[in-house]
């Protein structure tokens, strides 16, 4: 059986202050392991750790322990200049590169694949007057067809950004409390407690709406 | 075979990509529109076209000649003129002076000014035929910091026209005009049509979606969709926005 396309292997990323006695102003723990192609939703409050968990996967941001493995790869110990082969940042409207170099590249092992095998999109800005939400989520679909991981990172603050997350994405991640929560579908994101608090109470009844309203025929079908 | 081709054009400013494997082929005589967000990569794509961004990888053939890499004036020579989302006229000369620099013929003279200016009727013949194109004829005399803004991004285009190129590339034509000056713009495009390859960089959709015959839309340096207007707009989304009212 192929390897799955993103594991997060025990990974826990510490960020400390002081330089005698280091004391932890951060802690995020991830153990997960995303199989098969397809859209996942990342949501979660902001200092959550989203943009780490996203340097972490993309190999620009080493854990403090754990593996990454994207198609059974540790992303951390491939040439920086190759990650982009296995996995993509993509900040707003561009993609980014930036990696903190530890070792030299030549000590470290070339990528197996040429084409990236997982795009992560970072809060892309998703606009109703402008129409490119459609050519977005178009090309999201279509990214998925070819085989690929797409890791959609999404702050919801209006009732139709939830109807973007409900209608593209298949699985979804909540990052809250220092940890990341792997749920099944949109229904039970929206039954998560922390989710409902994070989102407040006009969000929540929007989301409830959503679940209960037409949209809902996708999760019964 | 197509008149302008990209492959796989790939360009990356220190440790932000801008494109990543763009492709587009336009047809001879097809008018291509490119949007995309703010910051998406389109203006690199026309650096690339034009000469003024060497790519890292990838291709760029006019009418099947390999022309990737070459240098602004060698694309020009070539075949494709540009104009800029910033204009770029000499303010203090006659929109007719202007158009004439464009000339191919003049340009050949090189530092001959004199001559050029004072002797040959022909240039100034051709000159007025650019500024006919675009309906400026009148204001041939008038010197370029003296028209209106609308009367500048046509006298632009105009002196495009005069290089008597393949291909126009036009980066956001319509920005800073008023409505009857984006109308006016897009009979002179209407009328261009099909004589010559245009691409157009656009941010007006009403423009794009009533002209163009393709259009491909650029977002995180890709193309992450590429159709006809109609095509583009059988999409949900597309149709909930203001794109959705130009179907």
């Amino acid at each position: 059986m192929a390897a799955p396309m993103l594991v997060l292997d025990d990974v826990r990323k510490v960020y400390t202050r002081g330089r005698v006695i280091r004391r932890p102003t951060f802690t995020l723990q991830a153990n997960l392991s995303l199989d098969e192609p397809g859209i996942v939703g990342v949501v979660g409050p902001n200092g959550a750790g989203k943009t780490t968990l996203f340097e972490m996967m993309t190999g620009s941001n080493a854990p403090t322990s754990g593996r990454v493995l994207v198609a059974g790869t540790d992303i951390h110990g491939v040439k920086y200049r190759e990650r982009d082969r296995l996995a993509i940042h993509y900040h707003q409207s561009y993609q980014v590169r930036r990696f903190r170099k530890r070792i030299p590249s030549a000590f470290l092992t070339p990528s197996p694949t040429k084409m990236p095998l997982v795009h992560l999109f970072d809060e892309p800005q998703f606009n109703l007057q402008d129409g490119y939400i459609g050519f977005m989520l178009d090309f999201f679909r279509k990214l998925r067809d070819e085989g690929r991981l797409v890791i959609l990172c999404m702050h919801p603050t209006a009732a139709w950004h939830l109807d973007i997350l409900a209608d593209i994405a298949e699985r979804f991640l909540f990052v809250a409390g220092g940890g990341v929560a792997q749920i099944a579908d949109f229904r039970g994101l929206v039954a998560e407690p922390s989710f409902r608090t994070y989102l407040g109470p006009e969000m929540t009844r929007a989301a409830d709406a959503l679940c209960q309203g037409s949209v809902a025929g996708k999760f019964d079908a | 075979m197509s008149m302008l081709e990209a492959a796989g054009v790939h360009v990356r400013f220190g440790d932000r990509v801008v494109l990543e494997s763009v492709d587009l082929a336009v047809a001879d005589g097809e008018f291509h529109g490119v949007m995309g967000p703010n910051g998406a990569g389109k203006t690199t794509f026309f650096n690339v076209l034009t000469g003024r961004v060497k790519p890292s990888r990838g291709k760029v053939r006019l009418g099947g000649e390999d022309v990737t890499g070459l240098s602004p004036h060698r694309i020009a020579a070539k075949g494709i003129a540009r104009s800029f989302q910033i204009m770029t006229l000499f303010d203090e000369f006659s929109a007719r002076d202007n158009v004439m620099m464009g000339l191919p013929e003049f340009r050949a003279r090189g530092l001959d000014f004199v001559h050029a200016v004072a002797g040959d009727r022909r240039f100034a013949e051709q000159a007025s035929e650019a500024l006919a194109a675009v309906g400026l004829v009148e204001k041939g005399d008038v010197r370029a910091k003296d028209l209106s803004y609308g009367d500048r991004r046509a006298l632009e285009i105009a002196v495009a026209l005069a290089q008597a190129p393949r291909v126009l590339c036009l980066d956001e034509p319509t920005s800073g005009l008023g409505s009857d000056g984006v109308q006016r713009l897009a009979a002179l495009i209407a009328r261009l049509k099909g004589k010559l390859t245009i691409v157009a960089i656009e941010h007006d959709m009403e423009f794009l979606f009533s002209l163009a015959d393709r259009i491909s839309v650029i977002h995180w340096g890709q193309v992450v969709a590429r159709g006809t207007p109609h095509e583009l707009q059988r999409n949900d989304w597309v149709r909930r926005s203001n794109l959705g009212k130009f179907a």
